[in-house]
């Protein structure tokens, strides 16, 4: 693993299309600031692997039998989404 | 049951309406970018995703609305621009379930994955509240 020492407020650019920034360090928790391009998907690396993890386990094979729903509602009401305006994407990582 | 007598998918005409395009993949499955959508109605409300490129591997999806109450996934603005979603209602909403035998099921309401219901563009978003979401919320079914 390549390991680079930053100070508050520089940045680490990567492939020319991704700047990394150091944010703000408060303690062991430090703030980094991300900018890539829209199809550079960025995860916190913990939730990641909890939803690949989730995704292989719900692969199927052919296609099995699906179970009925013990309540079935016959109208399904339109899903609700709160789209969130923040800007830029920012992580925190302990 | 993932056996190897199961593994033939009736042959399903993909339509181009049922075709979801998902440029970044699922997450774990980033080579796989085209889905189509399939139903049966004796099935409902659960769906499929099938991967088109690998025919035999799919995905059961549903709709959170049919199964987690007061559901509300936060999506940030990287995610609306990425799908170019200009309403909540420009979006299709599904969460990806994980079978456990015929009598156990779980939902993943982490990980939804959005589709612009007019452009057929989706993604597999982590939403701002993730951390108040379950991978794996038990579903109340029946054999």
């Amino acid at each position: 693993m390549l390991v680079l020492t930053r100070k508050l407020g520089e940045s680490i650019v990567i492939d020319g299309r991704i700047t990394v920034k150091i944010v703000r360090v408060d303690g062991e928790t430090v703030k980094v600031g991300i900018e890539a391009p829209a199809d550079v998907p960025i995860h916190r690396e913990e939730i990641y692997l909890e939803i690949q993890q989730s995704n292989h386990a719900a692969l199927t094979h052919g296609r099995p039998a699906v179970p009925r729903l013990a309540h079935k509602s016959e109208l399904c009401p339109p899903a609700k989404l709160r789209l969130v305006t923040v800007s830029p994407v920012e992580l925190t990582s302990k | 049951m993932k056996t190897a007598e199961s593994t033939t998918l009736e042959p399903v005409p993909v339509r181009d309406e049922n075709v979801l395009r998902l440029p970044l993949g699922l997450l774990g499955f980033e080579r796989f970018k085209r889905y189509a959508l399939l139903s049966r109605p004796e099935e409902a409300p659960f769906l499929w995703l099938q991967v088109i490129d690998q025919p035999n591997l799919a995905f059961v999806v549903v709709s959170p609305t049919a199964v987690a109450a007061n559901y509300e996934p936060e999506i940030s603005d990287e995610d609306v621009r990425f799908l170019e979603l200009r309403t909540p209602e420009d979006a299709m909403v599904f969460n990806i379930v994980t079978l456990h035998g015929s009598h156990h099921a779980t939902v993943n309401l982490k990980g939804p994955v959005l589709v612009n219901r007019r452009t057929l563009v989706g993604k597999q978003i982590v939403p701002l509240n993730a951390a108040a979401l379950s991978v794996c919320q038990p579903i109340s079914v029946t054999a």
